[in-house]
């Protein structure tokens, strides 16, 4: 019974003290020490998604004296409140970055209850005076790695592993496909879906399925090196996605993506620091960051934006291209990369016209699309095969 | 394409992606079959995934790290031996615990070796002569490697050791009837451990097989839920090393048809269809009679206690 009551007693002096711990959490004062606290969807030790982030967080942490970071990893959709709570009333964090699109309306609701509390929301559309949302994209990259599968592939198959068939992994095969046929008009590319964001052996059998299907060069979007493994094993090329990963399968890895979420992550911080962005300006503060602002690169290495190996055979193989007349597709690549970098983007991978698969123009000539239509993209692109749920 | 490569196809990945889950479920039979239910494959599977991997990658020995996942496991495994037979605690929570404390330290320890590629996987072969033998050549014989044959191997040698010996007598008595086996003067105790780290060996060459073999690199939670499908192959294969090939193959070709079928039918639908059909089978299992008749051990996940009973 005594035992009860001193249970019943410690449990109330503990809710009395988070309700101060709550009341104490203050507004940060630009110049002063900033703490940031980072919440992952997945383990650190993925390779992929949450890798990244962590790689970002650990490359600010060296860059600002001012600045110490705390994370929390593989934390299910459900829990981000308590999770975002705990980092601010017990680690008194200033700012919180949420890491994965689930955790939209908890982050949200988190910053009402926190109106002091800086919060950014990575991948989703909802912003309020203290969210700022933050995204870098690939679409560019997945359009210039498939002019390289385009120029390359034998059997005009090209395969693609997707995670979940939602806009994002539409919307990076749809561009990967559009730089494919750019080269290679007559070329196709297979879609699997694994269901999964990580799951090795169903993207290693998704692979071997579109192997056995007659595919001979492969790109993927799900968190693992397993397809340029299983590409490389079998002898056939491969684009890395995430992470680097050119030494999982050196000969035969041609290119890839990879991520600079430290870029995005050191300008944010920056400018709270420099009292630029505060807890009441963020309402309008959208990073949708791509190559020219230096959030993603392309390769399989940082460095190395081609493998070596094949940079003699994209310059064998020419495109009569309307504006650059004929050019090696190395050359176009090198090109296209100016282009989309440039700060008024002369060239965009969906510029009109394009056409979905069942025949439908969906970008008209002269055109292009904005980054909602981006961002809520569910149709296919001409030249994709397989199946493509949820197509309107 | 003809029929021919679809065989083809279909079972030599069915023979590659099903030979982890054999290996598992050779262990857990055994397991199960002296009474003790573990759930912690998933556990000991991660367990030896990491530190598979971790050998194979420092030494340059792919069999050596094998062989240390299998001592990973089968050390691991003591826990639950511990906990379920001496301590006499329910297995169902220790078997759960298991599952996460393996998940969780493969996961710490794992830190840093994630995104390593293992240059000495264990390769795959082609048996010359054979391989060239129209269909069955390639299925069997070209682009396998050494554990998938001497996993087949394995099957035939763990059904005659539970059915045609001694020990596997006494092993099959425990599960039965523990207070009769051990007024017979067989050590219930000792077969009981003696079992669950003989499944934990199995359960940790299984994950080792995945990071050595299968795909050679570590990520953390590489095993993805494979040691909850052991379990109910366990079952499913009536806790007989043979149906267990049967079973595991089922699956394994089932997992790959899910990839490949995904032109025709929707892939949540394909998705769904191998947990589907082990869930069905699970139903079908679980009919009192029929469990009896189809040999689950009577006195599984039930401690034993000397005059108890």
């Amino acid at each position: 019974m005594r035992n009860r009551l001193a249970l019943v007693g410690l449990m109330v002096l503990v809710m009395v003290a988070s309700m101060v711990a709550v009341g104490i959490a203050a507004e940060y004062v630009p110049g002063s020490p900033l703490k940031a606290g980072f919440i992952y969807i997945g383990p650190i030790g993925d390779y992929g998604w949450s890798h990244a982030h962590d790689v970002a967080r650990k490359a600010v942490l060296e860059q600002f004296p001012w600045l110490s970071t705390v994370y929390v990893e593989s934390v299910p959709e459900g829990d981000a409140g308590p999770t975002i709570d705990k980092l601010i009333n017990d680690e008194h964090c200033n700012v919180i970055f949420t890491t994965s699109f689930g955790y939209m309306d908890d982050t949200i609701a988190a910053a009402k209850k926190h109106p002091d509390v800086i919060f950014a929301h990575c991948s989703g559309f909802k912003r309020a005076p203290n969210v700022a949302t933050y995204m870098a994209d690939f679409y560019q990259v997945y359009y210039l790695n498939g002019l390289m599968a385009g120029a390359l592939t034998k059997t005009g198959k090209v395969g693609y592993v997707g995670a979940f068939p939602i806009p994002e992994v539409k919307r990076h095969i749809g561009a990967f496909t559009r730089g494919v046929r750019e080269v290679n008009p007559d070329a196709q590319v297979d879609v699997r879906w694994i269901m999964e964001w990580f799951n090795p052996a169903a993207a290693k059998e998704a692979t071997e399925a579109l192997i056995a299907d007659g595919c001979d060069a492969f790109a993927f979007t799900e968190d693992s090196p397993t397809v340029v493994q299983v590409a490389g094993e079998n002898g056939l090329l491969s684009f890395a996605h995430y992470s680097p990963m050119y030494r999982f399968s050196k000969d035969y890895c041609v290119s890839g993506e990879l991520v600079h979420w430290d870029a995005i992550y050191a300008d944010f911080l920056a400018k709270i620091y420099a009292g630029v962005y505060t807890a009441h300006n963020l309402a309008n503060v959208d990073y949708w960051w791509l190559l020219g602002q230096g959030a993603v690169e392309m390769g399989a290495q940082p460095g190395m934006p081609i493998n070596p190996a094949y940079v003699d055979k994209l310059k064998a193989v020419t495109v009569d291209d309307p504006v650059l007349g004929t050019v090696s597709v190395y050359d176009l690549i090198q090109d296209r990369i100016a282009e989309m970098s440039d700060p008024s983007m002369v060239f965009d991978p969906y510029d009109g016209p394009v056409k979905d698969r069942k025949g439908n123009v969906q970008v008209k000539a002269g055109s292009r699309m904005s980054v909602l239509q981006l961002t809520t993209m569910e149709w296919a692109v001409e030249g994709i095969i397989g199946p493509w749920p949820g197509e309107p | 394409m003809g029929w021919e490569t679809w065989i083809i196809a279909t079972l030599s990945r069915t023979l590659a992606y099903g030979t982890p889950l054999l290996i598992a479920t050779l262990g857990e039979i055994f397991a199960e079959r002296a009474g003790v239910l573990n759930l912690g494959v998933e556990g000991m599977m991660i367990m030896g995934a990491y530190s598979g991997f971790v050998i194979a990658y420092t030494t340059g020995h792919p069999w050596l790290g094998i062989l240390v996942a299998g001592v990973v496991g089968a050390v691991f495994s003591i826990i639950h031996a511990f906990v379920s037979v001496t301590l006499k605690a329910n297995q169902v929570v220790s078997g759960l615990a298991l599952t996460m404390l393996g998940l969780g330290l493969a996961g710490v320890l794992g830190r840093g070796w994630e995104g390593l590629p293992l240059f000495t996987p264990i390769h795959k072969m082609t048996v010359p002569v054979l391989s060239s033998i129209p269909v069955l050549g390639p299925i069997l014989f070209k682009g396998q490697n050494l554990v998938v044959y001497l996993t087949m191997l394995l099957v035939p040698v763990l059904w005659y050791v539970l059915f045609r010996t001694r020990i596997g007598i006494s092993i099959r008595a425990v599960g039965e009837s523990p207070a009769t086996a051990d007024s017979l003067g067989v050590n219930v105790t000792r077969i009981r451990y003696l079992c669950v780290i003989f499944g934990g060996f199995l359960a940790g060459v299984a994950g080792g097989y995945l990071s050595v073999a299968y795909r050679p690199s570590w990520t953390q939670g590489m095993t993805g839920g494979m040691g909850w499908i052991v379990i109910a192959l366990t079952i499913f294969a009536f806790w007989n090393p043979i149906y267990g090939l049967l079973g595991s193959y089922l699956f394994a070709a089932l997992y790959h048809l899910s990839f490949r079928l995904q032109a025709w039918v929707s892939p949540e639908l394909l998705k769904a269809m191998p947990y589907l059909f082990a869930i069905l089978v699970l139903i079908f299992v679980a009919q009192g009679t029929l469990k009896k008749k189809m040999g689950a051990p009577a006195a599984l996940s039930v401690p034993y206690t000397r005059g108890e009973e």
